[in-house]
């Protein structure tokens, strides 16, 4: 029996003006979709060319949640963003070059090397870098939430998790200290249905994880994650709820996983008709197709927009490929901070 | 200058900072109305407020991933777990984001755990336990073990202010049997210096927290100038003024409460012997709680943790070498 | 106890990070005969030089090693008894460790005369001890004993050992070292030169011909790994261990003490003359010579009653002063290269024959290399004797922890301006004699150290004939 709310799908652009998007933002949106899954595609591309080491993770099918919970959050809104959420950071201003550069493991990549993938964030941003333990970061923007609250800012969190980390004790922490504080943090729980090989129904027995917020006391919502209208008018809701003092929300953002769990898997155990059914309902072009019905964008637009976004990454991939290697001779450097270290907009 | 135990100086110490700089904050379980379960923070509620000083759930991973995270917002969290044990529950919110954000993401996390840890009491297995060489192995991560209480209140202060994770290592048997002077003011003891607890000539022992004082009875029992080094700081820990002691008196007794093998006394003695090994008269010794879970019954107990007299014994074998 | 079956000599393990030794004299040929114990050769190693006892009574059958050559640890050297070689017969005896060849030994061999060095031998860094292969109950060696054995040129299975199973502990070797174990100045003529039968005279002691062993020191020093090359017109050796021990010595008491040289002149004449005298009477009755050195080191201990910081030590933050004087006395080794300081203990309870005696004793036992952990521990004042070669002054550098040295110098005959009962002023010959002390000026003062040597020479100068 289903608790948790499911959303309606977006509307027309009349309503989603009441949200507070005008055609710009959507446009941007629309840019934001194309920028992330296209450095993902072309991490892919880098990736077999031998340049990039180690493994290689994508978000295929999810740049609408990432893209639209991201066009959702204020500026001074923290978020502890995950491997499928390239959108966020792409949304939240994070250059592609810089990505780029953090595939390759080059020193100007946000960790200069340090760490890989999307193992990244820029705190100037409002991002935490998160850690492959998942959901460990939820309970951490729990913490972002609680300073939030004793130092009453009207800020909020957003903490990412997907199906599989539901079933680690961290969420459940996590969760259950924010509802008992009604702490200001909003958890986006990306179900693309497959945790590595494993489905759903061995990872939860609740039909919606959104139904378990009201375990903790607060409201769960279960959207349709290749919405990204849909999606950010539920973020926004909830934000702007927890900005306000109401307290956390879970929402659910339903998607397919449309590739493998990382480059090297192919996701043999996924049914074929399940990829053909999702691939019918992908975001990019869900909402290409929205925008020209709702939002008259025509073709010069679209192409106009396209040729921004291939010159933008091509830039973008040449600048990252003249980004030096890492000085070996700094790998003991940051082990510990150093006071200085503190001189960042949070630690203030 | 007031004679205080080693409890009130850890929560003079405490209530210091949270006087001084309104970004430090105490959360942890029980904390706040009840004052603590040893009542370290009894009355801070009082004083700061329920949003300073935090009742948490039953939630060690929370709390420790809830101090991290308002830390990187820029508050200075003093996390509390009940009993040092109990760290175990948050081990990867230490280990994993705590100690790694600074060095990955350039994130400083500067977060303070206190952590009320050793025996003696009968607390058995999940009350008494020093977890401090399980951390001390992780870079990133700071662990500071005070023995006195003019210590227990400089280094707190130290800890919170470090941009760094600091656990803190409170020995529970020297709560309330330890008192000693504690300046007033604020002052704060360097983090990573040790401190000679006893010049002596024949034989070192180096040691910390409550084996401290273990030693200096083992000391009075031997019939030799007995130096005892209290590192104060397990990691970093004082190589220096190791290596000094070691090189003044060539006989050396590592001594801690934590079970041996894979025990920091190991890292000590393997410094030693790399960097000391011409200056030694005799094999560095260990003495340590052997290898079980701690006990409950005092008579168990009694023979797990180090006791004065098995010290002096180790003591004269080093002596007599 | 004789033997009919062939016994093996081998080259002994003179401690534990000793790996071969070089033979430096034979005492036997084959087809002497020998009892158990009785010298059958010198050895040397980087460690020591020592004799090596035979293992057992019976006739030389076979040397199997010749002087100069160096061998592992081990090796076969000789063997006693079994079938003897039928060439050989075997000849009287010869007297047991002669008192003769001791006394050559005793002559001091200058720098000048040393016999060529043999090919240095590589040997194993001091640092590295082995695992100990037995050494006779001391096995173990720990690692801070081999350092500092090493830095100071001492055998540390010479050093007593108040560890478990007699093991040298650090604060063994630390109060050997202290003691005097080291020497307290580079190469000095041993203050015997004066106590051997024949010299008269102190200032001729030129030793006779220097029988330096005719393979010397083997080199067999640890070689420091930076030894860089000869440039043209030179010639590298390895500095023995004994050498980097006086050096480091010599370096540390310079660090240690602040040293300051006061020097007065002695009319030796009465003790010239009373020395004479007794002279015959010494030797007949006792057979032993009554040297100046003797005479000197007599005042001395005298007037050390007067001025026990002289006699004292300065340790921390403590003055030691002593109710007893150790006397050390500077000994060169026979072959010219380091010296020793072995000490008369108790040497304030000896009169001048006791003295004499005494000093002529343990001279001859460091030059023969007999001297025990003993005689060289636990000196609290020491005189040196570079006069033996006509030297007139000299600064020599204080033995580590004592507080001062003497310094003698060589008698000679002078013209000198004395004061006759009358008051009125002649010139006389009179045997003239140099004595510096130096002393360490953190503890002993100028005018301290002044009054010591002025009363000094008040005793000798006023030496009398029913003195002892």
């Amino acid at each position: 029996m289903a608790i948790a709310r499911v959303a309606e799908p977006s509307g027309s652009l009349q309503e989603v003006r009441e949200w507070g998007l005008d055609r710009e933002d959507l446009l941007q949106i629309y840019r934001n979709m194309l920028v992330t899954r296209g450095v993902e595609e072309r991490g892919h591309i880098l990736y077999r060319q031998g340049k990039i080491p180690g493994s290689f993770y994508t978000g295929r099918g999810n740049e609408a949640s990432a893209v639209g919970v991201a066009t959702a959050m204020g500026s001074d809104d923290v978020g502890t963003p995950l491997h499928r959420d390239m959108g966020v950071h792409i949304t939240r201003g994070v250059e592609p070059w810089r990505i780029f550069a953090q595939y390759m493991g080059r020193a100007d990549g946000p960790t200069h090397g340090r760490d890989g993938n999307v193992h990244m964030a820029d705190s100037r941003l409002g991002l935490l870098a998160m850690v492959s333990h998942l959901p460990a970061m939820l309970p951490v923007a729990v913490g972002c939430a609680l300073a939030f609250r004793i130092r009453e800012e009207q800020r909020v969190a957003v903490a990412w998790y997907g199906e599989g980390a539901s079933a680690r004790g961290d969420a459940h922490e996590g969760m259950n200290f924010a509802g008992v504080r009604r702490l200001p943090v909003v958890f986006i729980c990306d179900n693309n249905q497959w945790a590595y090989s494993t489905p759903t129904h061995l990872e939860y027995a609740v039909e919606h994880l959104a139904d378990r917020a009201n375990a903790y006391g607060f409201d769960g919502v279960v959207v349709d994650g290749t919405d990204v209208l849909a999606v950010y008018r539920e973020a926004k809701r909830a934000i702007e709820k927890a900005r306000a003092g109401g307290g956390p929300t879970l929402i659910e953002c339903q998607t397919l996983r449309m590739e493998g769990h990382a480059v090297h898997d192919d996701a043999f155990y996924v049914p074929k008709e399940l990829f053909e059914r999702w691939a019918e309902r992908d975001p990019i072009e869900r909402f290409r197709t929205w925008l020209r019905s709702n939002a008259d964008m025509a073709d010069d637009e679209e192409a106009q927009i396209g040729a921004w976004v291939k010159k933008l990454l091509n830039d973008a991939l040449q600048r990252a490929e003249e980004s030096p290697q890492p000085d070996p001779a700094t790998l003991l450097d940051g082990v510990y901070a150093t006071p200085e270290d503190l001189d960042t907009p949070h630690h203030k | 200058m007031a004679e205080k135990t080693y409890l009130q100086a850890i929560s003079d110490g405490l209530r210091t900072e949270m006087r001084r700089d309104n970004r430090v904050f105490v959360l942890g379980e029980d904390v706040g109305v009840y004052g603590g379960a040893f009542k370290v923070t009894l009355g801070f509620q009082e004083e700061f407020g329920s949003w300073r000083v935090i009742d948490a759930p039953l939630s060690e991973t929370a709390i420790v991933a809830g101090a991290t995270g308002a830390a990187m917002m820029g508050l200075r969290p003093v996390a509390e777990m009940q009993f040092a044990d109990f760290v175990s529950c948050a081990w990867d919110h230490l280990v994993t984001v705590a100690a790694k954000q600074r060095w990955r993401a350039g994130t400083p996390v500067p977060i303070v755990l206190r952590l009320p840890s050793g025996g003696g009491f009968s607390g058995g297995p999940f009350h008494s336990q020093n977890p401090e060489s399980s951390f001390a192995h992780i870079p990133g991560l700071k662990c500071v073990c005070p023995a006195t209480p003019e210590d227990a209140k400089g280094l707190m202060i130290s800890a919170i202010e470090d941009p760094n994770p600091v656990l803190f290592f409170e020995h529970k048997h020297l709560y309330r049997r330890i008192k000693g002077e504690v300046p007033d003011e604020r002052y704060t003891t360097p983090i990573g210096k040790a401190r000679v607890h006893q010049e002596g000539d024949d034989v070192s022992v180096i040691t910390w927290g409550a084996m401290v004082y273990t030693a200096e009875e083992a000391a009075k029992l031997v019939d030799a100038s007995v130096e005892i080094i209290d590192l104060r700081t397990v990691l970093p820990w004082d190589k220096q003024a190791v290596l000094d002691s070691v090189r003044k008196t060539s006989k050396v007794l590592v001594l801690h409460e934590d079970t041996r093998t894979g025990g920091f006394g190991g890292e000590i003695a393997a410094t030693i012997a790399e960097e000391a090994f011409e200056d030694l008269d005799a094999p560095v010794r260990r003495v340590t709680a052997p290898d079980t879970p701690v006990p409950f019954s005092p008579v168990l107990e009694k023979a797990f943790i180090p006791q004065a007299e098995g010290v002096a014994n180790a003591l004269k074998e080093l002596i007599s070498y | 106890m004789a033997t009919n079956t062939a016994v093996d000599v081998v080259m002994p393990q003179m401690g534990v990070s000793v790996s071969e030794g070089t033979i430096t004299k034979w005492s036997k040929s084959v087809g002497d005969t020998i009892e158990a114990d009785e010298t059958l050769l010198e050895i040397s190693t980087d460690k020591v030089d020592t004799e090596v006892p035979s293992p057992a009574s019976g006739v030389v059958t076979e040397i199997l090693v010749q002087e100069g050559e160096t061998v592992e640890v081990g090796t076969v050297l000789a063997r006693i008894g079994g079938e003897a070689p039928a060439a050989a017969p075997a000849p009287a005896a010869p007297e047991p460790a002669t008192q003769p060849a001791a006394e050559e030994a005793t002559a001091a061999a200058t720098e000048g005369q040393a016999a060529p060095e043999p090919e240095p031998t590589p040997a194993p860094a001091a640092h590295a001890p082995q695992p100990a292969a037995a050494d006779n109950g001391k096995a173990f060696v720990s690692p801070v004993v081999a350092r500092i054995a090493a830095e100071h040129g001492i055998d540390p299975t010479q050093v007593p050992g108040t560890g478990t199973g007699g093991r040298v502990t650090k604060k063994d070797i630390v109060a050997f070292v202290e003691a005097g174990a080291s020497p307290a100045q580079p190469p000095a003529p041993e203050p015997q030169a004066q106590s051997t039968p024949e010299p008269a005279q102190p200032v001729a002691s030129a030793p006779a011909a220097a029988p330096a062993p005719s393979a010397a020191k083997p080199a067999a020093a640890p070689i420091p790994a930076t030894v860089g090359s000869a440039q043209a017109g030179e010639t590298l050796e390895p500095m023995s261990a004994m050498r980097r021990g006086i050096a480091e010595h010599m370096r540390r008491s310079l660090d240690t003490s602040a040293h300051v040289t006061s020097a007065i002149e002695v009319d030796m004449t009465r003790v010239v003359q009373i020395r004479e005298k007794l002279k015959k009477e010494y030797q007949a009755a006792y057979g032993v010579n009554p040297t100046y050195l003797a005479f000197i080191a007599r005042a001395t201990i005298e007037t050390l009653r007067d001025y026990p910081w002289v006699n004292g030590e300065l340790r921390g933050d403590q003055i030691v002063t002593r109710n007893y004087v150790n006397l050390g006395f500077a000994v060169e080794l026979a072959d010219g290269k380091g010296l020793i300081v072995p000490n008369l203990k108790n040497a304030e309870t000896l009169n001048l024959l006791g003295m004499a005696k005494g000093i002529a004793e343990i001279a001859k036992r460091a030059r023969d290399k007999k001297l025990t952990p003993d005689d060289v521990a636990g000196g609290s004042f020491t005189i040196t004797n570079p006069g033996g070669y006509g030297t007139f002054h000299g600064t020599p550098v204080i033995s580590q922890p004592q507080a001062g040295i003497l310094g003698t110098y060589a008698i000679v005959k002078r013209p000198w301006v004395i004061t006759d009962e009358d008051g009125a002023d002649a010139i006389a010959i009179r045997s003239m004699m140099n004595l510096t002390l130096t002393y360490d000026h953190r503890l002993v003062d100028g005018a301290y150290a002044g009054r010591f040597l002025r009363d000094l020479r008040e005793r000798l100068q006023g030496w009398g004939e029913t003195d002892y």
